[in-house]
């Protein structure tokens, strides 16, 4: 087993830009996903992003801190799950049902073991 | 809707008992087994604040649903809030820290199959050999059974106190010796399992056996007891069970027989005296299924054995009918496994039914000196039956005599004061 982190970016946000009913239904699925993947034992942490978020930068050797500026596209959250190998892990990210409710792009990156 | 306080809480004693070793199991499963007492905490809580809402809007449809949704809240709040506070070093607590995998975690946790789960972890937990005999039963007893300190402390005939004691000694034992909350596997399985059913069968004699103590208590310890054996039989996770259905044989069937056992001024009855209508028929049958599920595998253990002799009793329709031949030829094989004083007194019963109070006495004879049986009531006043059978009285009467000094249970004391007097006149 290896971790994987997932990052999903959406172009807006389900919070935002669904209507109730839709949101209802995104909860749901996405609800149902998740509860599967700690069932299996899957799922080391998921954690939505909030407001606020900011970047830090060096510039000509100095530090500084700004709002982190979004295009279109959000970065939503991200999934910290164990998989066989990178292909399951891709098989994981694709199942997500937020495909279905928001424009979505999963990043899929295997996370260096010790020793490794 | 109106309810009335008596029913009320009558209503929660009743939906704690079965739910609250559920809830703790699962709560401690999230939090971590080093804050057991915490998730007993949060539990309690729940009870309390379902008794408040009950009392006002009545109680609900579904008491068990409101009560997990409450313990699930609280739950939540008690990692979020106070997170300063609570220290885990539980894996699964960031779920509940997390907006995403919240919900989906609780519902995962306080599933059927994760309840039934973390029951069993529970139940190793208690039963760890790290953990003092008396303090595992009195930690079961409040983990797994939901009674309260002054009920066990009721139940053992001793103090509040004493229980607290107990308890915190034995989760003293798990956060010194690093008891895990997990199922063991492989060799350690089958010795751990032996520990955990040893537990059990302590627990079920502790009601079985007739005291001064309430009987009301004393049959739901017994239930108690057939309760946690039946969680472990009803597990996947242990492969080899035969020695389970065995010792949930043995207790169906010995507490088939519960409420036979004393008459209506609490005296203690023999088998030959108690009124076998009163045996529970539906408790034999269940015991006579798990005797013969125990022999399937055609090996046969320890518990599987006394069970096979308490059925011999519960099939005898009188007591002239008991076939002493067949419960003596069991007691032969139980010495092979265990040839502990107290079986090879109880096999001396069947060798005076056999082969008459005589060799009965030999067989005591060979036993009598064993330090650990120098104090035991029943070697006396056994051996007084077996003298006053061969018709030697005056021994009798001086077995008696020593077996009344021993013994601290009131019922039995009278018992044997009937019979010392029949002594006396014969």
């Amino acid at each position: 087993m290896k971790d994987f982190l997932l990052i999903l970016r959406t172009e807006g946000n389900v919070w935002t830009d669904l209507s109730p009913e839709q949101l209802q239904h995104h909860i749901k699925n996405g609800g149902a996903y998740i509860g599967r993947l700690i069932k299996e034992g899957k799922l080391k942490s998921a954690n939505p992003v909030d407001k606020g978020s900011r970047i830090v930068t060096s510039a000509n050797g100095a530090l500084k801190d700004g709002p982190f500026n979004e295009s279109k596209e959000v970065i939503a959250g991200y999934f910290l799950i164990q998989a066989d190998d990178i292909d399951e892990a891709v098989e994981i990210a694709k199942a997500n049902p937020i495909f279905n409710d928001i424009s979505t792009r999963i990043e899929v990156h295997p996370m260096m073991p010790i020793g490794g | 809707m109106m309810t009335s306080e008596p029913r009320i809480s009558q209503l929660v004693d009743h939906l704690f008992r079965h739910e609250s070793g559920r809830l703790v199991a699962v709560l401690t499963r999230i939090f971590g087994i080093e804050n057991l007492e915490l998730a007993q905490d949060v539990v309690q809580d729940a009870l309390v604040e379902a008794i408040h809402h009950w009392q006002y809007k009545g109680v609900p449809d579904n008491p068990s649903a409101w009560l997990f949704r409450v313990a699930k809240n609280k739950a939540v709040n008690q990692i979020n809030r106070d997170r300063k506070k609570t220290h885990c070093s539980s894996d699964v607590m960031h779920y509940l820290q997390s907006r995403w995998t919240v919900e989906p975690a609780l519902e995962h946790f306080f599933s059927e199959e994760e309840i039934r789960d973390n029951m069993l972890r529970m139940i190793f937990a208690c039963c760890h050999p790290a953990i003092s005999s008396d303090s595992q039963i009195a930690l079961a007893l409040r983990t797994l059974c939901g009674f309260s300190i002054s009920e066990i402390a009721r139940a053992f005939l001793t103090t509040d106190e004493n229980i607290t004691k107990r308890l915190v000694r034995a989760r003293k034992s798990i956060r010194n010796d690093n008891v895990a909350f997990e199922i063991p596997a492989g060799v350690e399985l089958e010795k751990r399992l032996d520990a955990v059913l040893e537990t059990a069968y302590l627990l079920f004699n502790e009601g079985y056996s007739a005291s001064n103590g309430n009987e009301v208590i004393r049959y739901e310890l017994c239930e108690e007891a057939i309760r946690l054996v039946q969680i472990i039989a009803g597990s996947n996770m242990i492969q080899f069970r035969e020695n389970v259905f065995g010792l949930l044989a043995l207790m169906y069937l010995n507490a088939s027989r519960f409420k036979a056992r004393l008459d209506e001024k609490g005296n203690i009855l023999t088998m030959a005296q108690q009124d076998r209508s009163k045996w529970d028929a539906s408790l034999r049958e269940k015991g006579l299924a798990c005797l013969n599920q125990a022999g399937k595998d055609n090996k046969i253990g320890f518990y599987h054995l006394l069970a096979g002799i308490s059925a011999s009793h519960c099939l005898a329709p009188h007591y002239k009918d008991t076939d002493w031949q067949g419960i003596l030829y069991l007691y032969d094989c139980l010495v092979n496994i265990d040839s502990s004083p107290v079986i090879l007194l109880n096999r001396a019963i069947a060798v005076c039914n056999v082969w008459g109070p005589e060799k009965a006495i030999e067989e005591i004879r060979q036993i009598e000196n064993i330090p650990s049986l120098k104090n035991y009531h029943l070697l006396y006043s056994t051996m007084a039956e077996f003298y006053f059978q061969s018709k030697q009285y005056s021994k009798a009467a001086d077995c008696l005599e020593t077996s009344i000094r021993l013994t601290s249970v009131l019922a039995e004391k009278e018992m044997l004061q009937t019979r010392l007097d029949s002594c006396k006149i014969s």
